[in-house]
């Protein structure tokens, strides 16, 4: 097996999003039919985790598509129309997340999220299956000869896809005399990374046992603005892939960097947003967090800083992997 | 302008040389990512103790948060030590760049505005968190647009420099040509 190898990858990557998804979808349906509230909420939490699956299987996608441009076999129409499918079904997944990561966050704090949450975690996860079949469909079509119809249409949603991703391109490129579009999204990358770092640290740092006069309870406050940070980092980073993917397909940082996305976010996502450490938040001053707590506050600060000190070296990595 | 030519003999030191031009992991990257964790803790630790004398989390106890100080003060020492290492890597680009020059104006003021914090809240133990909010709004308030302020033009210097290196005579000539066509 080659771990290095940008076509594997994203073949052991690509199937989770979409089975995740109509799994979650599958759960939430009956969650919302037997009116459960903790069914509902692991179906939140599968819609979330898939979320942020779908990070690296996008990205190692291009890569993918990257090593495969030069073979006969692979049509690049059915490529494209696969890459057009697969950024709407991303689109419509982080939607998803977002909402579904909300509505977590509103149960724990309120338990019972606002009335216009579910509903739409319900449009946007049924649109997220519709358009992951599509590319699922079309990608399965790139090495599967037997399947490939005589005739590949181009379907609204992959033209679509197709048109987004070329004029989010060209935004993300715009030139001018300071530097363009792209100086303002690193220093909001910065921004975010800042805003995500003073409150996650805190609170990590507190729950392992510093500033032990501060009581939990008033400093899971600063979540909303740990993941608002988290949000801020995902869009734009996104876009530097989106405006250069050359720049990133060869380089081995920044895949690493994106599995290290996705177990920091999950690692959040259990610590603050789900029930698992609930009990945990009425520590008040003084007080000791059990050492399940500690030790997921621990990886939180490891896997952020790992995030952080990744993508700091990304341009000392450039075409570190090359092509097969 | 002439740029100064102790900025070359700066360019010119093995430190600078290593710094710039090592092909080894621990050199001008490993700097700048010292420089970017650094920066978290010193404007982290400052934003998380501004943001609470603005309002948010106001259950949580204000006189702890005395303690983000040493914090703030390590980061602060982290930045100083690997700025300086990146203006000896490359100080034709900081010294030519007026946004360098507001970078720092900048992070003074921000260090002041913390520093007058520090001596008017947590040093009068009369207050409780209600009056250390209202006596700490507004100094609060601009360190935060201050730390902004700051990391925009930090992030900017990337992208305005007008010489990476101290230049040739015939690049910079180039330089004040293209420097004198664009005012036009």
């Amino acid at each position: 097996m080659n771990f290095l190898n940008l076509a594997h990858q994203h073949l052991l990557l690509n199937h989770w999003p979409i089975i995740g998804t109509f799994m979650g979808l599958s759960l939430f349906l009956i969650a919302l039919t037997a009116r459960k509230d903790y069914l509902k909420k692991v179906s939140l939490v599968i819609f979330s985790i898939v979320a942020l699956f779908a990070i690296p299987a996008y990205t190692s996608g291009h890569a993918a598509a990257s090593l495969i441009a030069a073979e006969t076999e692979a049509f690049p129409e059915i490529v494209e129309t696969h890459q057009g499918a697969a950024l709407m079904a991303f689109l419509f997944m982080q939607a998803t997340g977002a909402f579904a990561w909300l509505g977590l966050w509103q149960f724990r704090r309120d338990s019972r999220p606002a009335k216009w949450i579910l509903p739409a975690v319900l449009f946007f996860s049924v649109v997220a299956a519709a358009t992951l079949a599509l590319t699922g469909n079309t990608g399965g079509e790139i090495r599967h000869l037997e399947i490939r119809p005589e005739q590949e249409t181009l379907s609204f949603v992959a033209a679509a896809g197709t048109a987004i991703f070329a004029s989010t391109q060209r935004i993300v490129l715009l030139p001018s005399r300071w530097g363009g579009t792209w100086p303002i999204l690193e220093t909001l990358h910065f921004l975010g990374l800042t805003l995500l770092f003073a409150t996650l640290g805190l609170l990590d740092l507190r729950i392992l046992g510093f500033f032990k006069q501060l009581p939990l309870r008033p400093l899971v406050r600063f979540v909303p603005w740990a993941i608002a940070g988290f949000a801020c980092n995902l869009i734009t980073g996104m876009l530097f892939f989106i405006g250069m993917p050359a720049f990133y397909n060869y380089n081995i940082d920044f895949h690493l960097k994106m599995f290290g996305v996705v177990l920091a976010g999950a690692n959040i996502l259990l610590l603050f947003c789900t029930d698992a450490f609930r009990e945990c938040e009425q520590l008040g001053p003084n007080e000791d967090a059990p050492i399940s707590a500690k030790f997921l506050a621990a990886t939180s600060m490891i896997l952020v800083f790992a995030v952080l000190v990744l993508g700091r070296y990304m341009p000392f990595f450039e075409e570190s992997l090359t092509p097969f | 302008m002439a740029i100064p030519l102790c900025l070359r003999t700066i360019e010119e030191t093995s430190l600078s040389m290593w710094i710039r031009d090592t092909p080894s992991l621990f050199g001008y990257w490993f700097i700048l990512t010292i420089h970017a964790i650094g920066m978290t803790m010193l404007v982290g630790a400052s934003a998380v103790l501004d943001l609470r004398l603005l309002g948010v989390a106001p259950d949580l106890p204000i006189t702890p948060l005395k303690k983000l100080y040493p914090m703030m003060w390590t980061g602060f020492w982290v930045q100083v030590i690997s700025g300086l290492l990146l203006i000896i890597a490359f100080p034709t680009k900081a010294f030519t760049n007026p946004l360098f020059y507001a970078k720092l104006g900048l992070i003074a003021f921000a260090m002041v505005m913390m520093a007058r914090l520090k001596k008017r809240i947590f040093d009068d133990s009369s207050l409780n968190d209600e009056g250390m909010m209202i006596k700490g709004r507004t100094l609060a308030m601009w360190s935060f647009v201050c730390w902004i302020g700051a990391m925009v033009a930090g992030r900017f210097l990337a992208y305005t420099f007008k010489y990476l290196v101290y230049p040739d005579d015939a690049s910079a000539k180039l330089g004040q040509f293209l420097d004198f066509i664009s005012r036009l």
